[in-house]
């Protein structure tokens, strides 16, 4: 029995941005907005909530990850915007739009040159001679930075580890921005060093926006960061996959050579960042593979399915989410297999409830489609966003968020340690000491 | 009531968007600790002034002329502890030999990094940095931008 | 014999045992790690929960359980176990000066602990030298996976000229076996492996101590911007000069002596001022003891995960060294106990042993005193010298604070990032010791347990901080509820701030750590959980240090005179670290960096280790770390041990071949 907490009780405190929002709108609806298949994305989240409390805001915020998502991985028309003639997976998998986003090690050059958004791709000497035609390159390892001169900036906080298949390869990372993100970028020179010396702070990414009726004015600087696993023609049937180079920059101490191979990948993680209005801390959103891993929950109840990409059922005795041993050699197949389980970071059921009944009204969406859509196979985790945009970390709502391929170690519930989104990112700087906007991609400029 | 207690704005201690929930969190550690009884007296005992200004509530209910407080006063010095410094106190235990006395236990790791005495001296908590790198050679943002209840409308 | 097992067994995963792994690595060379504690967790997850939920929140409190067991959530205050009863007990500041049941170093306890009811407490008398002996050793340190540098400050200071050569030029202690110049090239070593932010045009004005950099060096980072608190001692002492020497009664120079000038240094730090290596940038958590929850401060496990990156290196952790067997000039094994805890939480160990071509133990000042002590059958190595153990020496540290006249808004950045640094050399040093400054950020953190324990003096009306004196000098305390409250704490926080004085204090061979063992029947007197002799130890100060101290109180009052602030400091009488000279009462607490007890020297007969910090009798074993330091210096040791390690790397490579 839960007393009415009178004493504590406080006043409505709403914060700015959704308050005129919320009282401008004269809406009727009950629930949140529609997930819709749709190519535009959103410009914000749209806050239809009728009352302020986490309960009823939160699924809004996962109906803006999701319509997101969809618009993300919109299948892309020739120049790589979406093709408003195609639907998301009608041919089961697609290429996307936001492959068509610039690759961060296009855009942070040797000798800080000047990137272009859609001039060709950087391609690493070891990868010169399998590159036929345009193919992707996928680069990262473990969790590490690539680039031999450049300090990581999308390693893992304390550069915890790789995570590692269940066949031994290493899972490898990607990072994008769209265009507006790009412009920014280019426009202040920021993709240089000598640039970033010259800078006058702050620096400020463009804010998406939406009208009083949820409808986009404007895209935001949008980063995206996906995990690849390699996989088997098999598979391709239940993964966004594309043929990818994967590369391995050569590396000094652990001791291996540059490396490049050609793969079929499939997509496993993806996390969307987007700077909005409503969010100067950015909105976060997550989505797994539905085969990545087991819950914690699962794993006590014993409803385990037979196969995960991370986990092996079958293995007892293997201790949960421990970092693999060094060295972390990518080159080579691992002995040591990533046994990974989700754990509960959510100290309030409606983050599970509220991503759970998104997910099923999105996968029924996507099969509607096509019922061999691969995009019904991923699941939104959740989707973190600043409750009180005037402080600094801006009062983050879920408090804790992980994404089992991206922040394998850190699903713990330690404040400015286990994974928060908005917290680590706070920490975010240029070259320069400077605030980068909640972006570490900065940091690798050269 | 804490608001009044602790100089707070009530929005601070249990905002409408809430992802901590600490003011939950204190009310059932503290009835934990001193039973429904006690708790419920001191509510009481606010409620039956609340209308007043939210300084005279705390010094109503903290007894700060009394030459010696009484033990619902002393349960009220616990509750302003609590959320200034993250950990429970036990009511009438005084620190001694030039030290504050040792909590009970640090509520929750949520509970530490929240104690509005890091606000109070315009600050974050050791351990708990929401700056960025540099602003230590600045000076801080003023006291009024940390959630202090400068106004004088009745507490909540 | 048969063939060793590895290159090299090292001992202890510290700075200079993860250090030198590495280099060795490196090389090609096969090193194992032998690791008394825990190993390093994946994540800092674990101890910064440890941190957060800790009552008091000392520099050990993130670190592994004081019971032993891993992951425990509390560390409660009161309830400390039973040295006896663990397998890597440590001295740790909650467990200092009590009686050995709880504190794992064995030395003598103070008049308030011996005698809790009376009302008349003592410090200790003075001898005919003057020295005042019996006093308790005070710093405290880790055994686990990356050692006590968990939570080291962060500080990288370069020793001065004259620091290394302090017999030549003052007639005092000893010099050090290697030259400035050999440092200043090890020293950039470091300063690249840790990544030290400063900039040495800033450090320019310290050339008139003896600290000289080679022309166009450059840091690998930028300085770390000085914090309020750092402008405002700054700009106050402006023009501030003092003497060298005081006179009898302490308020002015003594005749003829020299006046030095009082100026504010940014100090080079071991934390990000850009990405560097990996790691954030510093967001100023003011953390950095015990922990920084970013690891934009370097810490120990960085070096040991590029050690274990080398694929030539092993660590095998809950592993304690007790013997190391020596045959003529050469070791031949380390015996070590390997513990674990059963299922019902009881210890069990296993005696191992491996073996090396090369030996080194880096467990830590007093750890490798201790095996080297333990070695042949309790008998000792290494030690034809009769120095294993002796010129224990600290920084001791006195801590002085004061409100400003205006907020400087301490609790804000790293725990320091300035010192007075330009009081460290001069003539004086033939007379008493030399100290640097420490100006802290962290209000009277340090000083009073603040910001609890001003918080509780006006929430409950008491005075424990003596900023709460009942009004008009009679009658109670004031309470404070709601506004009132916010705006008198304001009020007080805003304008604390300390000043710690770290004394280069004298080698004494009677200051000494020693095995615990009753000398007539040769039984221990007191074992930890593993049944091996616990530390001995036996400390005091020489008139000589504590003249240092007369003087530092003497300087912080001036520079609080400058300030316009009002000083708070009190000293005790009769606890831990309290000691009375020429009529005034001191107190000191222990910095953390603990030296001497293996010195390094040219002479077999005085030292224990040569230049490379290889011993002088076992020609295969090296000792490593600040207890091979003949002197403790003005400078925080961190950087400086660390800079000798790649300098054992080096010669131990070379011994290889």
């Amino acid at each position: 029995m839960r007393r009415q907490i009178t004493i504590l009780a406080a006043g409505l405190l709403v914060t700015a941005t959704i308050a005129v929002r919320l009282l401008a709108t004269a809406k009727t609806q009950t629930g949140p907005p529609p997930i819709v298949l749709s190519p535009v994305i959103p410009g914000d989240v749209n806050v239809t909530a009728q009352t302020v409390s986490i309960d009823a805001f939160q699924p809004d915020f996962d109906v803006y990850s999701w319509n997101t998502f969809i618009a993300l991985n919109w299948p892309a028309g020739p120049g790589g915007n979406a093709d408003p003639n195609q639907k998301i997976g009608q041919n089961g998998d697609n290429d996307t739009v936001w492959e068509h986003y610039r690759d961060v090690s296009d855009i942070f050059l040797p000798g800080g040159a000047k990137p272009t958004w859609n001039g060709p791709v950087n391609v690493p000497p070891a990868c010169k001679s399998l590159n036929k035609g345009n193919l992707e390159v996928v680069i990262q390892i473990g969790k590490n930075l690539i680039t031999p001169t450049v300090v990581s900036a999308a390693s893992q906080p304390f550069n915890t580890g790789p995570l590692i298949d269940q066949n031994g390869v290493f899972t490898r990372f990607q990072i994008l921005v769209n265009k507006t993100m790009f412009d920014y970028i280019l426009a202040n020179s920021l993709y240089s060093k000598a640039g970033q010396k010259a800078f006058t702070p702050p620096v400020n990414f463009t804010s998406g926006s939406i009208d009083n009726n949820g409808k986009t004015l404007v895209e935001g600087a949008i980063m995206v960061k996906t995990a690849w696993k390699v996989i088997s023609t098999a598979d391709k049937a239940r993964f966004h996959s594309e043929n990818v180079l994967v590369y391995t920059p050569a590396s000094e101490n652990p001791k291996y050579p540059a490396r490049c191979t050609m793969q079929t990948a499939g997509l496993v993680g993806m996390h969307i960042g987007h700077k909005t209005q409503s969010a100067p801390q950015w909105l976060w959103s997550t989505f797994e593979h539905v085969d990545n891993v087991p819950t914690d929950a699962e794993v006590k109840s014993g409803q385990l399915k037979a196969q995960y990409s991370y986990y092996n059922p079958k293995c007892t005795a293997c201790k949960v989410n421990q970092v693999p041993p060094r060295p972390w050699n990518p080159t080579k197949i691992s002995t040591f297999h990533s046994q990974i389980v989700r754990m509960n970071q959510f100290n309030l059921p409606i983050y599970a409830n509220s991503a759970a009944a998104r997910n099923g009204a999105a996968q029924q969406l996507l099969l509607g489609v096509n019922p061999k859509s691969v995009w019904a196979n991923y699941q939104l985790i959740s989707t973190m966003w600043p409750t009180d945009p005037k402080q600094s970390f801006g009062a983050p709502a879920p408090t804790f968020l992980a994404n089992t391929t991206l922040e394998t170690y850190i699903q713990g519930t330690v404040p400015n340690v286990s994974s928060n989104c908005i917290e680590c990112h706070n920490n975010a700087t240029m070259t320069v000491p400077v605030a980068s906007d909640f972006t570490y991609i900065l940091q690798r400029a050269q | 009531m804490s608001a009044a207690l602790t100089g707070f704005q009530s929005s601070v201690l249990k905002p409408a968007l809430d992802p901590v929930g600490l003011a939950l969190e204190y009310y059932t550690f503290a009835v934990a600790q001193v039973g429904e009884p006690a708790m419920t007296s001191l509510l009481n005992a606010y409620r039956a002034i609340k209308t007043q200004p939210a300084q005279q509530i705390a010094d109503t209910l903290l007894e700060t002329s009394a030459s010696s407080p009484s033990s619902q006063a002393q349960l009220a010095q616990s509750v302003v502890a609590m959320w200034y410094l993250g950990s429970w106190y036990v009511p009438g235990v005084v620190g001694g030999g030039g030290f504050a006395p040792p909590p009970l236990q640090v509520i929750s790791a949520a509970a530490y990094t929240n104690g509005l005495v890091w606000r109070v001296m315009q600050s974050h908590p050791m351990g708990y940095s929401p700056f960025t790198f540099g602003y230590w050679s600045q000076a801080p943002a003023p006291l009024s931008s940390f959630g202090v209840n400068s106004g004088n409308g009745g507490g909540q | 014999m048969s063939t060793p097992q590895y290159d090299v067994v090292i001992v202890g995963a510290g700075v200079s045992g993860n250090l030198i792994a590495k280099e060795l690595g490196l090389a090609g060379k096969k090193v194992l790690i032998l690791e008394a504690g825990l190993a390093v967790p994946d994540s800092r997850e674990e101890y910064m929960e440890n941190f957060y939920l800790a009552l008091a929140k000392t520099p050990e409190s993130p670190y592994p359980a004081l019971a032993g067991r891993q992951g425990s959530k509390f560390n409660p205050v009161g309830e400390l176990p039973d040295p006896a009863s663990l397998p890597t007990p440590r001295a740790t500041v909650l467990s200092l000066g009590k009686s050995p049941n709880i504190s794992y170093l064995v030395q003598q306890e103070p008049f308030t602990e011996l005698h809790p009811n009376d009302p008349n407490p003592q410090n200790p008398p003075a001898d005919k030298g003057g020295n005042v002996r019996g006093l308790q050793f005070s710093s405290t340190f880790e055994r686990n996976g990356g050692g006590t540098s968990w939570h080291w400050l962060g500080t990288s200071l370069r020793e001065l000229e004259n620091d290394i050569r302090m017999k030549t030029r003052y007639q005092h202690a000893e010099d050090w076996p290697v030259t400035y110049g050999e440092l200043q090239e090890l020293w950039a070593l470091a300063e690249k492996e840790i990544g030290v932010a400063a900039s040495t045009a800033q450090q320019e004005p310290l050339e008139v101590v003896g600290l000289v950099y080679p022309p166009g060096y450059q840091y690998p980072m930028q300085a770390i911007p000085m914090s309020m608190v750092d402008q405002a001692v700054s700009s106050a002492v402006a023009g501030l000069e003092v003497p060298g020497m005081l006179n009898e009664a302490g308020d002015g120079p003594a005749p003829g002596t020299q006046m030095y000038d009082v100026f504010v240094s940014a100090t080079p730090q071991g934390r990000n001022s850009e990405p560097y290596d990996d790691r954030r940038v510093c967001a100023g958590n003011t953390n950095c003891i015990p922990i920084c929850p970013i690891q934009a401060k370097w810490d120990p496990t960085v070096t040991l995960g590029k050690a274990l990156d080398t694929d030539r290196v092993t660590v095998s952790y809950q592993s304690v060294a007790y013997n190391v067997e020596v045959n003529g000039k050469n070791a031949t094994r380390v015996d070590y106990y390997e513990w674990s805890r059963d299922p019902n939480g009881n210890l069990t160990k296993v005696s191992k042993s491996v073996s090396g071509k090369i030996y080194v133990l880096a467990c830590h000042a007093i750890e490798n005193a201790k095996l080297l002590l333990l070695s042949n059958n309790w008998k000792g190595i290494a030690n034809s010298s009769d120095q294993v153990g002796r010129n224990l020496m600290d920084h001791p540290l006195y801590l002085t604070w004061a409100l400003a006249p205006q907020p400087i808004f301490g609790y804000r950045g790293p725990l320091a990032t300035s010192g007075i640094e330009s009081l460290r050399d001069g003539e004086f040093r033939k007379d008493r010791a030399s100290f640097r400054m420490e100006i802290g950020n962290e209000g009277w953190n340090f000083s009073k347990g603040d910001p609890y324990t001003t918080t509780m003096d006006f929430i409950q009306g008491t005075n424990n901080a003596n900023v709460n004196p009942p009004p008009g000098g009679s009658g109670q305390p004031v309470r404070l509820g709601g506004l009132n409250l916010v705006q008198q704490l304001n009020n007080i926080f805003t304008r604390q701030f300390r000043i710690g004085c770290m004394f280069d204090q004298s080698p004494l061979a009677e200051n000494r750590v020693a095995l615990d063992v009753d000398q007539a029947t040769g039984k221990p007197n007191n074992v930890d959980g593993l049944g091996l002799p616990r530390p001995k130890v036996e400390y005091g100060l020489d008139p000589y240090t504590m003249e240092g101290f007369r003087m530092a109180a003497y300087v912080c009052s001036k520079v609080y005179e400058r300030m316009g602030a009002t000083e708070f400091t009190v000293n005790g009488v009769g606890g831990t670290g309290d000691f009375t000279y020429k009529g005034k009462n001191y107190h000191y607490y222990g910095a953390g960096h603990v030296v001497g007890t293996h010195r390094m020297g040219d002479n077999s007969k005085t030292s224990v280790v040569d230049a490379s910090q290889r011993s002088h009798d076992v020609q295969n074993l090296w000792i490593v770390g600040s207890g091979s330091f003949p002197t403790v210096c003005t400078a925080n040791p961190t950087l400086t041990l660390m800079a000798l390690a790649f300098k054992s790397a080096r010669s131990i490579i070379a011994a290889l071949y």
